[in-house]
């Protein structure tokens, strides 16, 4: 068999793995198998210009943070892309197919037109299609990031590219802005401020500025979450006593509460990618740590975890929950896959890793970093690909939160 | 005034079911720890919140901070004389409020200590409640890890920042 059908078949055992019932020990077993294929990109005729130039090598840094590919020399590797790119007016024109060395076939064959000032966005999204061509799973290139930092003197929200990129600051209301997560359809963001002098859930449409709270109760009002279809939020409030978890439906405004703990208190809910169960944090056992309970309500079932405390979790579409939990004196984020109970520490070393939020390919983590008391944005590879930073901006950086798609 | 009847009721519902906690219907002198919400971490956590005030004057560092151990909420027997001060000050004038504000150290998870700032809040609102303020003139507000007051990262200042703080408002 030609290496890099071994490769795809890999990648498709990996997938298999994935939706079936025991994913970690998948992960490991493809790991040790290896997972990268030789990529040559030596066919593709870029122009001179600073804006094909800028594209070229964007296009090469996220080829290569996606985990699969390696960039090889001319006829070398198991794929082969072809293809130009050139500047016309405003305007960056790019051709690119894709080859596999096995097949005459190209797997894929597209045309792009988008504006030269923004190549970097348009690599990303040429990257992704590569990495969706080659492996059919979706890339991590054209997502983005919002997180939390502090540069300003106060805490705001900004948003930044996968490759830590393009960096914007979202909000400039010099309070305290926290949590940020978002909607199903990327398009919003739910996070916490104390615009009002207390804790309140906002909902932020990014493209019209638009913002409005939709939690204000008195007392506690933080870490919601939006279903996956978009119509209710999970989130934590304190106006009848106690902080419980509650959905509350976006449309009727109805709320439900899930938890009555009155010696406990809860936080942090994360939806499973069918929306019928939640994940959070409680606790009721003298130290937080992960419940799961059905999205209307009974009996909580306590979730395995190894640390002293189990915090910050968030179930992604995988069905794989990320977590972080507290080892040794310190913070690291585990993987847990809540059908088997399995667990597996992804981050190592010194530092505490926390508050992880999945990637869209579901082999990515974004969390962060502390270490010396400061704190940055990295990425962790459940697949074992050394860790890359993401934030070398100056402040502290924290609380990231990966867009759906 | 609905509201606040509302709210009245809710507190009288309450002081029956927890008949030892007596809510707004305080006997004087006598305080026994099983008597005073906020000390065994149990059942004063159902007294709902009244309405947020408004945008008043407010006034802060007006009485010392109420400490707290390691990731717990419980009211020591060391803090509840800086609490019952509070209370005196709020019996004399009617037309004040307090927002209790509740903070965590450093450690752990951001998201959690949101929570745990809020218990350590109620658990002070609840013990003046226990010593007959009614609660309707009591707010929490959580910081969680997020506005410490001692700025370093050792024990001390650990403990410092575990803490609830009183800010009066008019």
């Amino acid at each position: 068999m030609k290496t890099h059908m071994k490769h795809i078949l890999i990648a498709g055992l990996f997938l298999l793995a994935l939706a079936g019932s025991s994913a970690l020990a998948q992960i490991r077993v493809t790991k040790s198998a290896g997972t990268k294929s030789g990529i040559d990109l030596t066919g593709i005729q870029a122009a001179g210009d600073q804006a094909s130039a800028l594209f070229m090598t964007t296009l090469r840094e996220d080829l290569v943070r996606s985990g699969w590919f390696t960039i090889t020399g001319r006829g070398q590797g198991q794929f082969r892309a072809l293809g130009s790119v050139s500047l016309r007016g405003g305007s960056l024109r790019v051709e690119c197919q894709l080859y596999s060395t096995a097949a005459s076939r190209a797997l894929m064959s597209q045309s792009y037109d988008h504006a030269a000032n923004d190549a970097r966005r348009l690599a990303h999204r040429v990257a992704d299609d590569i990495v969706y061509a080659a492996t059919g799973r979706k890339g991590i290139a054209s997502g983005r990031i919002a997180m939390v930092g502090n540069a300003s003197g106060h805490k705001e929200l900004y948003l930044c590219d996968a490759d830590g990129g393009n960096l914007v600051q979202l909000t400039s209301d010099r309070t305290v802005s926290i949590a940020p997560k978002w909607s199903p359809d990327g398009r919003q963001l739910l996070y916490t401020s104390f615009l009002k002098r207390f804790p309140d859930v906002y909902l932020v449409t990014l493209q019209s500025g638009n913002r409005t709270a939709i939690a204000n109760y008195p007392g506690l009002n933080t870490g919601a979450a939006m279903s996956p279809d978009g119509k209710d939020v999970a989130l934590i409030l304190s106006k009848d006593g106690n902080p419980e978890l509650y959905v509350k439906n976006l449309r009727s405004g109805r709320l439900t509460r899930i938890t009555e703990t009155p010696r406990a208190a809860e936080a942090s809910p994360s939806w499973s990618p069918d929306g019928q169960r939640i994940v959070y944090v409680s606790d009721q056992t003298g130290k937080p740590h992960l419940y799961a309970v059905s999205r209307s309500g009974g009996r909580p079932e306590r979730l395995p975890g190894r640390g002293s405390e189990n915090v910050a979790p968030d179930w992604g579409r995988n069905g794989l929950i990320a977590f972080c939990s507290r080892t040794g004196g310190n913070y690291h984020v585990m993987v847990l896959d809540p059908r088997t109970g399995e667990t597996r520490q992804i981050s190592s070393g010194y530092g505490d890793f926390e508050d992880p939020s999945w990637a869209p390919d579901g082999r990515h983590i974004v969390c962060s970093h502390a270490q010396n008391y400061r704190s940055r944005v990295i990425i962790l590879d459940i697949m074992g690909d050394t860790p890359v930073a993401l934030t070398d901006y100056k402040g502290d950086w924290m609380s990231p939160a990966w867009s759906p798609e | 005034m609905k509201k606040f009847k509302s709210l009245l009721i809710v507190c009288l519902c309450a002081g029956v079911a927890l008949s030892t906690t007596g809510c707004g219907k305080k006997k004087k002198g006598g305080l026994r720890d099983g008597d005073i919400g906020g000390l065994t971490g149990t059942d004063i956590y159902r007294n709902p919140l009244g309405a947020r005030p408004g945008e008043d004057m407010e006034y802060a560092r007006q009485f010392e901070p109420v400490y707290f151990a390691y990731d717990s909420s419980q009211v020591d027997a060391s803090e509840r004389g800086k609490i019952e001060g509070v209370a005196e000050s709020l019996r004399r004038s009617a037309n004040t409020g307090v927002i209790v504000e509740g903070h965590c150290d450093e450690r752990g998870s951001r998201e959690y200590n949101m929570a745990l700032g809020e218990r350590r809040a109620l658990a002070v609102r609840a013990y003046l409640i226990g010593l007959g303020i009614d609660g309707s003139r009591i707010q929490t507000k959580s910081f969680g890890e997020e506005s410490p007051s001692a700025p370093g990262h050792d024990e001390e200042s650990w403990r410092l920042n575990r803490r609830a703080e009183f800010v009066l408002f008019y």
